[in-house]
């Protein structure tokens, strides 16, 4: 195509390309850098210093459970976002008189603040708390923790928060893709003999690929990237129970460690490239071509 | 006839479990709201009742104490400008990147693409911001959302401005207009909906946002309503009343928006959803 190398000009890419790379992609690559130096608050002079940080961060305890924390924490929001959310979008893809209420009762947390949403809960999440007293009063009282100061639970209480918040969000992106199966494939099913579950299997989980690829990639990416729920809930205590990747990164800062700081971040940078790439092929081989 | 009997009682059964398990979103969100309506001591028990006395003072006390009306005004301003930037840089990078159609055209597709993908290095692009000279300036902020909101939005333009067919750029051209002149008259009208969607995004996602304001505005004056309301909640954390009512006024803004603007909220999801 000849005319559109004159007409379409790149001079109107350089606005995106110039504010996207000053404050982003140099500061990524910097990082980088960065993460193999003994960059410090208090040092004039940077030094390399190889692979020191990291060896450092996986011999240190804090450090270790911190990585620790962040994988547990993406997997177990992962996996309760989208079960939960595939389970609300095939519930509210019926035809049910509250339909259009329920979704927005859903669909309504994911729309307010994280700090928000961490503010109300905890309170709730006392060892006197609302969450506790209702436990007693269904009678699962065996279910009732110290949720936030227990340090072996509270990573997990904080994926519960995060689920609690953003299944309906997921729910929200499996209902469009639900909306646009056509009808005649489960008409057809129907004719044929096959049940619910052989419906949603043969049906409706191949056409909802595109969602579900979509949604595995937004949970385990922001299950990585944790932080807000964290600060907020516990500031990665008691001790530093439920420190996490980012929390840890926003403590180095604060001491002036930065290239330690920056080493942290070139991991999760990493290990989001490593998992989220592969997943993204793999995802898009399977799908389904209509 | 059985079939069909089946049919409703299994609807039947799914819209009561689905009502239960609504509760629980309900739930904490009404003790919040009806919390922020208490006195302090009533609070105290984050049980669901209605307020013995609605007390809507504790609203104009946050909104005294807590500088909710300056927070506003940063808010607005932050997130008002980061999202009107974006939507031109990333619209007008979408609209040549897809026409161009050539090797380096998709290389910075991919490049942009993968700003989706890798995390923020927060403690290099402080360095960055402080060699430029503005850090803890609101304007550092404003450009720091915009880049971090580049890919998502190159990526939504990119799928509907490939549906625009080109001939409709082409006759113009023809008739002796330039790439600017096709852009601003031709395709910015089209895309004006999408425009809709990424601007309600944005605005939901930097509104809510306390990360980037944590790191980067160092001076109270400039925050935002979410880091505020996160002050005034290490200030007054006995006063669950207030905080509670605090909380409430952060959201409003954001709720608001939702209710007027649901329509472009589902097409940019439905846009994730069935594209891919």
């Amino acid at each position: 195509m000849k005319i559109s190398r004159k007409l379409y000009s790149y001079y109107l890419a350089w606005p995106a390309l110039l504010i996207y790379s000053v404050f982003f992609v140099i500061p990524a690559i910097a990082g980088l850098y960065y993460s193999f130096t003994d960059w410090r608050l208090d040092r004039t002079a940077i030094k390399f210093i190889g692979w020191d940080n990291f060896e450092r961060i996986f011999t240190d305890k804090t450090l270790l459970l911190a990585i620790k924390n962040t994988l547990i924490f993406a997997i177990a929001t992962v996996i309760g976002k989208n079960l939960i959310g595939i389970a609300l979008a095939v519930g509210l893809n019926m035809r049910l008189k509250t339909r259009n209420i329920l979704r927005a009762i859903f669909y309504s947390p994911s729309i307010l603040s994280i700090l928000v949403i961490s503010i109300v809960f905890t309170p709730m999440l006392r060892a006197d708390g609302t969450i506790n007293r209702i436990l007693d009063a269904v009678g699962l009282h065996f279910l009732s923790q110290n949720w936030l100061t227990n340090p072996s639970v509270v990573i997990w209480t904080i994926a519960l928060v995060s689920i609690w918040q953003q299944a309906g969000f997921q729910m929200a992106i499996y209902l469009a893709g639900l909306q646009s199966i056509s009808k005649e494939y489960y008409e057809a099913a129907t004719i044929d003999g096959a049940g619910a579950w052989r419906s949603f299997r043969s049906i409706t989980l191949p056409l909802l690929l595109p969602a579900l690829n979509i949604n595995l990639m937004l949970t385990l990416i922001g299950g990585l990237k944790v932080f807000s729920e964290v600060f907020v809930l516990t500031g990665g205590g008691p001790g530093n129970s439920s420190q996490v990747v980012g929390t840890i990164i926003l403590r180095s800062f604060g001491e002036g460690s930065w290239g330690l700081g920056t080493a942290v971040n070139t991991l999760l940078f990493a290990a989001v490239t490593v998992i989220a790439i592969p997943l993204l092929i793999f995802m898009r081989r399977k799908e389904v071509s209509e | 006839m059985s079939y069909t009997r089946k049919l409703a009682w299994r609807g039947y059964l799914v819209e009561g479990f689905l009502i239960l398990v609504s509760l629980a979103i309900i739930l904490p969100l009404l003790i919040m709201i009806f919390g922020s309506f208490m006195n302090s001591t009533e609070v105290l028990k984050f049980s669901l009742r209605f307020p013995k006395e609605w007390l809507f003072s504790n609203y104009s006390m946050v909104f005294r104490e807590g500088g909710l009306g300056r927070a506003f005004l940063n808010g607005i301003l932050i997130t008002g400008v980061s999202s009107i930037l974006n939507i031109f840089t990333s619209s007008a990078a979408a609209f040549i990147l897809v026409r161009r159609e050539s090797k380096l055209a998709n290389f910075l597709y991919m490049f942009f693409f993968m700003g989706l993908i890798a995390p923020m290095s927060t403690i290099t692009t402080i360095r960055v911001v402080q060699w430029l000279g503005f850090y803890g300036s609101i304007t550092s902020v404003i450009l720091i959302y915009a880049s971090l909101n580049t890919a998502f939005s190159v990526f939504l333009y990119s799928g509907f401005i490939r549906s625009i067919p080109k001939a409709l750029d082409e006759v113009a051209f023809l008739e002796g207009a330039n790439t600017l002149h096709v852009f601003f008259k031709i395709v910015t009208p089209l895309i004006l909906p999408v425009n809709a969607t990424v601007a309600i995004m944005v605005f939901m996602s930097v509104w809510n946002d306390i990360t980037i304001p944590l790191y980067f505005l160092t001076d109270s004056s400039d925050w935002t309503m979410p880091l505020s309301v996160y002050n005034f909640y290490g200030k007054y954390s006995r006063d669950w009343n207030l905080i509670f009512a605090d909380l409430v006024l952060t959201s409003l803004p954001v709720f608001i928006l939702y209710l007027f603007c649901q329509k472009y909220i589902v097409s940019g999801l439905t846009a994730g959803a069935v594209k891919g």
